[in-house]
């Protein structure tokens, strides 16, 4: 996209094109301003593009083959050993890490940190995303998949853990979709859409944070079903879920900011100033609130080690396992945090957040799959078809992402001078009867080591 | 304005709070079974490993055909499990005395225990299970969505799952021939059909007492402990041994207190959290946020208004 | 003269006293027996009763205390020290072929100080393999009773053996 900005090519990011008079239309906007052949083209230059070809081509006819041939043809799944890497990684690791959504909605509108607004709607596309995700790897593993709304309508079982997790992740992806929406709104050109959905952002972020604090511990409450099955350094009887939701706070964070150095660095064209300036800022204080949250897991696992009297456990091969999942994901991040923060180092707490988000994830795949039936002789290696399956879904889940980052207002502002209802101002003015705006709507951040661009609203020009 | 943006916060609140209310209010651990809850008394002293048990429950539930005929002893070289094509399995057990001489074998043989308070019940979100009032927990394989919760769940790792079916894969366990003949006071095929009778039939009260007269009448013969009697909150199937139960095979470790119990700490918690969090959530917005200007959530303080004079 | 006729009554009057069973029946002991009770599966057991009372000797090591012997079981010489023959003696007499079936468990005296009684198939069972597990006597089952075809095809054994598959694999969900 680089090179095509530099051909003088208009980047989509208001609902006019910049002579102020043609609207871009959708097909437009769903090929960034290029043409059919200029976006062709820059696909097949992506050597990224390459790698996702294959996998698709590989996975999607094992996805399918898993619906037609049943699940013993791409699991080992067992009658000791039901849950494998669809629900150990694809449900239980990308949940935690999608609850960036509740966290930074809760920031913004809840404690008034508007300044943390440049990445709110990224983190929350990353919760949707993740979550929505997550239903896809929870489809592709249950027996029945068709009767995923039988918990909602057919029968009910209210004393299952599950029954709440099913309805709380469909509550909740409605609520993020509404949280999502606004970007959709602006991008599409439907204001009412938007406003609508402001009005009650504070009683969805509320929403959110009540059914996010309950299925985040919900998916930890669900191995109490199973006390003795889990090894009891990753199990805790009185508080597994309060493991799993503190958690998910570092998580989230941590995630929010892996994503976002990835498109920082992949989608420096998409990037406006307000989102680039910010980012390094807001870096370093999303990585304030995953140390407390770090800090605070580690007590509470501390607490509830103590609390079993499970000391000698960790003297044995799976305590070692246990320290070492501590200590990558917990304790080494804790400390470069501590370090990086304090002098401001981004490159080093951005090191520090991929620390945490593989420690999550290694956390709940110990808890659901590796130490899981820790008694029994027998470990369940995963079917090769299996572990193909989770990466396409993976891959599809950042093309989406990449898909949607490319074209909606999350990385950049969309220039709403001119939506064709007047706004409210509080001059009074009407605003969209002037010429486009000299305010800019967001210049568009250079790659790394070229200088900013400078006049509003213009590519860079040469 | 703010009131307005507190009621609908509450109203959406309250929507997720109707779901999530757990309906359980009975004191779990404490249910001893229906009264006319049936059972069966396992004496492993008895079992000779004839098998005969596993090949009537074939037929009588119409199993597929096994790998090995049910005359074939060398299926004991191997500890087998419940699996979707053999509901219930007889395991050989090599077992010490106890001055550390070897015993004899014991045979002991695996089945759903048919638990007062079931761990698959309790994990199950489309309650396809039920505890009858016969004894016999069935299950429901028209509204299973195939989560598999419930082999998780259950503390005996009864509950095998049929993978190779596309289509219509289904939990597959021992429904205590609840369909063909426990609905009708008949005892299951495996009572019906065992030379030894090994398994006694009767009301769960009556087989407890039985199980303590036997201890009481030839306390050489027995280990003093009737297995399942207080296990996961009592079991129907109730198990005598004449070594040692860590011995052939079972996890002494799982307690007395029914799986429900496990859970129901984070259950109560739901409804607490559902009720204190929107006015915690809200409360924490309006304290942090009074003299700030926040953008245009919809509802506007009033000291934005005044100050714009 | 009365001296040889009062021989010849004592005398035939003794006679009569010994050889005559205790119990004063006149029941005679099978030396054969037919056991039938699994006619559906097994072929009947032709039960050779007359080469047990030889190596047995004791009636009650099968009977209890139905044939006048003497027990010796502590369990049993509780109430039964002085009980002497019965009138039902043989097993079906009072080990019922279906212990658990419904009506079986209706009429059933839970009271009863033999409420633990096993059934037919039971009583055989213990009672013979335990004994011939120690005297080196048959123990399998068709050593007793060879299976019938409706039998072989209950236990798919025998023309009914599944057909060598390949392994199906460890892992069980298959």
């Amino acid at each position: 996209m680089n090179r095509y900005a530099r051909e003088g090519v208009e980047t989509v990011n208001a609902l006019y094109k910049k002579d102020g008079k043609t609207r871009w239309s959708i097909m437009d906007k769903l090929l960034l301003g290029l043409t059919p052949q200029q976006y062709m083209a820059q696909l097949i230059r992506n050597p990224f593009n390459w790698i996702l070809a294959v996998i698709f081509a590989v996975g999607l006819p094992i996805i399918a083959g898993r619906f037609l041939f049943g699940l013993s043809w791409v699991t080992h799944s067992s009658c000791d050993y039901p849950w494998g890497l669809f629900l150990g990684f694809g449900l239980f690791g990308m949940v935690p890490l999608s609850s960036s959504g509740f966290q930074l909605g809760t920031t913004v509108e809840v404690f008034g940190r508007h300044d943390f607004e440049p990445i709110e709607r990224l983190a929350l596309l990353n919760g949707l995303l993740g979550y929505f995700f997550a239903v896809c790897f929870l489809m592709v593993d249950l027996g029945q998949p068709w009767r995923l709304p039988y918990p909602m309508v057919v029968a009910f079982g209210p004393a299952a853990v599950l029954f709440l997790v099913a309805w709380h992740v469909a509550t909740y992806l409605s609520v993020q979709i509404a949280e999502v929406s606004c970007s959709f709104f602006e991008w599409i050109g439907f204001p009412m859409g938007k406003r609508g959905v402001r009005r009650i952002t504070l009683g969805l972020t509320v929403a959110g944070i009540i059914l996010s604090t309950l299925h985040q511990g919900a998916l930890g409450a669900l191995f109490t079903y199973a006390p003795g099955k889990v090894h009891p350094l990753w199990y805790s009887a009185s508080f597994q879920w309060l493991h799993f939701f503190v958690s998910s706070i570092p998580g989230g964070l941590c995630m929010v900011i892996v994503v976002s150095t990835i498109a920082r660095k992949t989608m420096a064209w998409r990037c406006d100033d307000n989102f680039c300036n910010n980012l390094d800022k807001l870096t370093v204080a999303l990585a304030k609130g995953a140390s407390m949250g770090l800090a605070t897991y580690l007590t509470i696992k501390l607490i509830s080690v103590a609390h079993d009297n499970k000391w000698e456990y960790l003297a044995t091969g799976w305590g070692a396992w246990y320290i070492v999942e501590m200590l990558i994901g917990v304790i080494l991040p804790l400390i470069i945090f501590a370090y990086s923060i304090r002098r401001d180092k981004v490159g080093l707490v951005r090191f520090g957040a991929v620390l945490v988000v593989v420690g999550t994830v290694l956390n709940r795949m110990n808890t659901a799959m590796f130490t899981f039936n820790w008694k029994l002789a027998e470990r369940e290696i995963p079917h090769w078809r299996e572990i193909v399956i989770c990466i396409t879904i993976y891959s599809i889940y950042i093309t989406v992402y990449r898909f949607i980052l490319n074209r909606l207002p999350i990385l950049y502002q969309w220039n709403t001078a001119d939506e064709a209802v007047p706004e409210f101002s509080r001059s009074g003015m009407n605003l969209a009867a002037d010429k486009p705006s000299p305010a800019p709507a967001g210049t568009y951040c250079s790659s790394v080591g070229e200088p900013a661009s400078g006049t509003a609203g213009s590519p860079v020009t040469e | 304005m703010k009131r307005r943006d507190f009621l609908k916060g509450c109203m959406i609140c309250g929507t997720a709070a109707t779901l999530g209310v757990s309906k359980k209010s009975w004191g779990a651990g404490s249910f001893e079974g229906y009264p006319e809850g049936m059972g069966v008394l396992v004496d492993l002293t008895k079992c000779v490993g004839c098998r005969s048990c596993e090949a009537a429950c074939n037929k009588e539930q119409k199993l597929p055909e096994p790998d090995r005929p049910f005359t074939d002893p060398s299926v004991f070289e191997e500890k087998r499990r419940p699996t979707e094509r053999a509901l219930t399995v007889v395991n050989r057990y090599d077992t010490k005395n106890e001055n550390g001489s070897a015993g004899g074998p014991v045979y002991r043989k695996i089945q759903c225990n048919h638990c007062n308070e079931p761990a698959c019940l309790t994990s199950c979100f489309v309650n396809a299970y039920t505890k009858t009032k016969e004894g016999a927990v069935v299950y429901n394989p028209k509204i299973c969505v195939g989560c598999r919760n419930c082999m998780i769940a259950c503390p005996f790792n009864v509950p095998g799952y049929s993978y190779s079916s596309a289509f219509n894969p289904v939990v597959k366990k021992c429904i205590f021939c609840y369909d063909t003949r426990l609905k009708f006071g008949k005892p299951p095929a495996c009572v019906e059909i065992c030379p030894q009778e090994v398994l006694t039939f009767g009301h769960r009260k009556d087989l407890l007492k039985i199980a303590n007269e036997r201890i009481k009448e030839t306390p050489d013969r027995y280990v003093d402990h009737v297995f399942g009697e207080k296990e996961v909150g009592g079991t129907s199937w109730l198990y005598l041994s004449g070594k040692p139960f860590e011995q052939v095979g079972f996890d002494t470790t799982i307690g007395n207190d029914p799986i429900i119990s496990n859970v129901k700490e984070f259950l109560g918690t739901v409804p607490m959290v559902l009720a204190i969090w929107p006015a915690l959530f809200t409360g924490f917005h309006l304290l942090s946020t009074r003299n700030k200007d926040h953008g245009d959530h919809g509802h506007d303080h009033e000291k934005k208004e005044e100050g714009k004079q | 003269m009365y001296g040889v006729r009062s021989w010849l009554i004592g005398g035939t009057l003794m006679m009569a006293l010994v050889a005559a069973p205790p119990d004063g029946t006149a029941k005679p002991v099978p030396d054969s027996i037919k056991l039938d009770a699994l006619e559906n599966l097994y072929d009947s057991v032709k039960f050779n009763h007359s080469k047990h009372i030889m190596l047995v000797k004791d009636c009650a090591e099968c009977h209890h205390h139905t044939t006048g012997t003497l027990v010796e079981d502590k369990n049993c010489v509780r109430c039964h020290k002085n009980s002497g023959a019965t009138t039902t003696v043989a097993c079906r007499g009072c080990h019922i072929l279906q212990p658990f079936s419904a009506q079986a468990m209706r009429e059933k005296n839970k009271n009863a100080y033999h409420s633990d009684k096993p059934g037919l198939k039971g009583a055989y069972h213990q009672n013979c393999m335990g004994c011939h597990a120690k005297t080196g006597g048959p123990t399998g089952c068709q050593d007793c009773h060879p299976l019938k075809k409706t039998g072989e095809a209950f236990y798919n054994t025998g023309g009914y053996a599944p057909k060598q598959t390949a392994d199906k694999g460890k892992h069980g969900g298959h």
